[in-house]
């Protein structure tokens, strides 16, 4: 599946849902299905909240790809630098609503994610992702 | 799918939320407006569950949603207490470490044993 979406939240839920058609089609299990939207919404959405402070228009690649039970995705944005990997992981006290809540989300597409690749060039953020059907994700 | 969310307060003391579908950036505005009814019927003290058997899928929108509504509760001297997470919304809690285990019960059955006896304890002499 290859999608271009705009920068608006309406349109990251489109997409979601294009994406679970595409992998229920191509007969992943539903626990990878799930594992697959989760990091979407949280990457597309912490992009189209963040990734334009100035508020322009912008544009959203998602490829996905189903391999041998492997997912593959890939993500394009034009959005301001913004490289996931380089956020600390949030400190987590074993009682969500104790702690100042932030960084759940990508902290959740990285533990789920069995491996997650960031580069910029000259089109933007790109980030690349392998799920693996089998794998847990790291507590 | 949506988000349906049903509820029932037979009692001051205990309101119990029914959830189902997916709670996540498209749909926790609607469980926050929906918990803005249940929560004033709830004594202080009082007891909040939630039932998660229909929850499909939970992402952090909907974490935290569900952490304010813990901490509203807590800061009344009440609690809530989450019943039967499905495999996905499990999967987030541990993750995150989201919630004490102890607040989350696999079903109705477990909770009313300890609802049971937590009165049990509360109602016994010298107890």
């Amino acid at each position: 599946m290859r999608l271009r979406i705009p920068n608006r939240l309406e349109d990251v839920f489109l997409a979601l849902d294009r994406a679970e058609g595409a992998l229920d089609r191509a007969e992943v299990d539903a626990s990878c299905r799930a594992d697959v939207r989760l990091v979407l919404e949280e990457l597309l959405v912490n992009t189209v909240r963040h990734g334009y402070p100035d508020g322009r228009d912008g544009n959203i690649d998602i490829r996905l790809e189903v391999e041998a039970d492997v997912v593959h995705l890939e993500l394009r944005d034009d959005a301001m630098p913004f490289d996931p990997l380089q956020r600390e992981p949030p400190d987590l006290p074993g009682d969500i609503a104790r702690r100042d809540i932030g960084g759940l989300g990508l902290h959740l597409a990285r533990s789920i994610a069995s491996e997650f690749h960031y580069a910029r060039d000259a089109h933007g953020n790109r980030v690349v992702i392998r799920f693996d059907p089998s794998d847990e994700p790291a507590l | 799918m949506t988000l349906i969310v049903r509820s029932e307060s037979p009692s001051p003391d205990r309101s119990t939320v029914w959830l189902e579908g997916r709670l996540d950036a498209a749909t926790y505005a609607a469980f926050d407006e929906a918990l803005r009814d249940v929560t004033p019927l709830l004594d202080n003290g009082g007891t909040l569950v939630i039932d998660l058997s229909a929850l499909e899928y939970i992402s952090s929108a909907g974490l935290r949603s569900l952490a304010q509504l813990r901490k509203q509760v807590h800061d009344r001297d009440g609690r809530t207490l989450l019943v039967n997470p499905q495999p996905q919304v499990k999967k987030v809690f541990d993750i995150v470490k989201a919630v004490p285990v102890a607040e989350v019960f696999a079903s109705v059955g477990e909770l009313d044993q300890y609802l049971d006896h937590m009165q049990r304890q509360m109602t016994a002499p010298g107890g």
